[in-house]
C-alpha cells in the first residue's frame, strides 16, 4: 500500500508538471491488482496407501473459491500426492494414521491428503 | 404390507455376484408403453413421494411386479417378500451441475444382512447427459457416515447407471451414490422404492449343480483399490454365506485361505480346502 501512495504522490507531482502519462496510471493500476488478496485453493486426494507417491483413486478441487468437479480420471490433473506437489501443491495434511488401525472395517476411501496452494 | 412371490432367478455365482458390487441391473426390461404412462403420472404428480403410484394396478403389476426384477428380489430376501410401501421419485430438471453429493441413505448399516433391497427404476432413457446416479460399486462394505463423504467428488471406480428408458437396478440400500451432473434438458425421473424380507436367510434360488462353493469367485479382481483382496473376498463370502442362512459356521482365519479366490481356484474336488468350513463344504 505504501508503494501505491508513492505512486500516486508521484502522478500529482506528474500533474502539476503537466507530464503525467497514460503509462504512470497504468502502473497504479498494475500495484493495486498485485495487492488483491490470493485465495486458497484446496485439492483433496484419496490414495490406496500413505506414500505420497500412492495413486489417487479419488479427488477433489476448490479452485478460485469454486467446488470443481475434475473431469473423467484418465483427465484427472495428479495421479497422485506427488504430482501435485511437483505442480506447487503444498500438503497440509497426511493420513490420519490413527483412523486407520482398525483392521476389521475399512474406513471410508481410506488414506486422504489435503493439499492447498494460493493463488 | 403385501407380499408377493415367485421363481428366484439368480443362482449362487449370480449372488455373489450382487454381494461383491452391491448392484444389480436389469436394463430396458419395463416395457416402452408403461414408461411412457408413468411418466405422464409423474407430471401430472410431481412430488417427491408419488405415493399414489401404489394406487395404480397397471403400476404395481408391470413395475413393481415387473417379472426380470422380482425374480431378483425372490432371489435375494426370500419367499413372500413385503412389496413396496412407499414411492419416491427423484425428480430432476436438466441441465444441473452437481459438486460432492454421495451419500449412504439414512438408516444405512455397514452389516452382511440384506433385509431389504433399494431399487431404482428410470421410466425414460437416461443417458450420461441426464445425469444418472453414480454408484460406488463394493461400497456397502465400507464404513463411513455420509456426513463425512460431503467433501469426496470423483472417485475413479464410481460407476454411472446410464441407462435406456425402462431400467430398473436392484441395489444393496447402504451402497454409496450420489446423483451426476446433468448437462442435458427436461426432466429426469428417478423411481426408487423398497422391498422388505418376510422370512429368515436360506439358500433357495437357483441352483446350479455345478457350483461349488470352494471353487467360488469372491474376488473383484482390480478394480477395488480401497480393501485388501483378502478383505474383499471375506466381505463378499461374508454376505453371501448370510443370506444362505450359514453365516454362523464360517470363521475367517486370513491368509490366502478361503474364501481367497487364488487358494479356492486351486483346489481340487473332494481335497481338503483350508478356511472352507467343513459342514459347507
Amino acid at each position: 500500500m505504501q508503494k501505491i501512495k508513492q505512486q500516486i504522490e508521484q502522478c500529482i507531482e506528474a500533474l502539476r508538471q503537466d507530464e503525467l502519462t497514460e503509462a504512470d496510471l497504468s502502473a497504479v493500476l498494475d500495484a493495486l491488482d498485485e495487492t488483491k488478496p490470493k485465495r486458497q485453493n484446496l485439492l483433496y486426494l484419496q490414495t490406496g496407501g500413505t506414500s505420497v507417491g500412492s495413486g489417487a483413486h479419488g479427488c477433489t478441487m476448490v479452485v478460485d473459491g469454486q467446488i470443481t468437479e475434475p473431469p473423467d480420471q484418465d483427465n484427472w490433473p495428479y495421479n497422485s500426492p506427488i504430482d501435485a506437489m511437483r505442480d506447487g501443491w503444498r500438503i497440509i495434511e497426511f493420513p490420519n494414521l490413527a483412523l486407520l488401525m482398525d483392521e476389521s472395517r475399512t474406513y471410508g476411501l481410506g488414506c486422504e491428503f489435503i493439499l492447498e496452494k494460493w493463488e | 404390507m403385501k407380499t408377493y412371490d415367485c421363481e428366484p432367478t439368480l443362482a449362487d455365482q449370480q449372488i455373489i455376484e450382487f454381494c461383491k458390487y452391491g448392484y444389480l441391473m436389469l436394463e430396458a426390461v419395463v416395457p416402452d408403453e408403461i414408461n411412457k404412462r408413468v411418466i405422464a403420472f409423474c407430471d401430472e404428480h410431481p412430488e417427491g413421494n408419488p405415493n399414489d403410484f401404489l394406487k395404480e394396478a397397471w403400476f404395481v403389476d408391470k413395475v413393481l411386479c415387473n417379472a426380470p426384477a422380482v425374480g431378483v428380489v425372490r432371489s435375494l430376501l426370500g419367499r413372500d417378500f413385503g412389496m413396496p410401501l412407499t414411492i419416491s421419485n427423484h425428480r430432476v430438471h436438466c441441465p444441473r451441475e452437481m459438486n460432492g453429493g454421495w451419500h449412504r441413505d439414512d438408516g444405512s448399516q455397514q452389516v452382511p444382512e440384506v433385509n431389504y433391497l433399494q431399487v431404482f427404476y428410470y421410466p425414460q432413457s437416461t443417458p450420461v447427459e441426464m445425469g444418472p446416479t453414480e454408484l460406488l460399486p463394493g461400497s456397502h462394505h465400507l464404513s463411513m457416515s455420509s456426513h463425512f463423504m460431503k467433501h469426496l467428488d470423483a472417485i475413479a471406480d464410481a460407476h454411472k447407471t446410464a441407462a435406456p428408458a425402462g431400467t430398473i437396478f436392484i441395489t444393496i440400500y447402504s451402497i454409496w451414490h450420489r446423483a451426476s451432473t446433468s448437462t442435458g434438458a427436461g426432466i429426469r425421473n428417478l423411481i426408487k422404492y423398497t422391498y422388505w424380507r418376510t422370512v429368515a436367510p436360506t439358500r433357495d434360488w437357483v441352483i446350479d449343480s455345478a457350483f461349488r462353493l470352494e471353487n467360488a469367485d469372491f474376488a473383484t479382481g482390480s478394480t477395488e483399490p480401497r480393501r485388501d483382496w483378502s478383505r474383499v473376498c471375506h466381505d463378499t463370502a461374508r454376505m453371501y454365506l448370510w443370506l444362505r442362512g450359514e453365516l454362523n459356521n464360517y470363521e475367517w482365519i486370513g491368509g490366502l485361505a478361503w474364501p481367497a479366490t487364488a487358494t479356492a481356484t486351486a483346489v481340487q474336488a473332494n481335497e481338503f480346502c483350508p478356511g472352507l468350513p467343513a459342514n459347507l463344504a
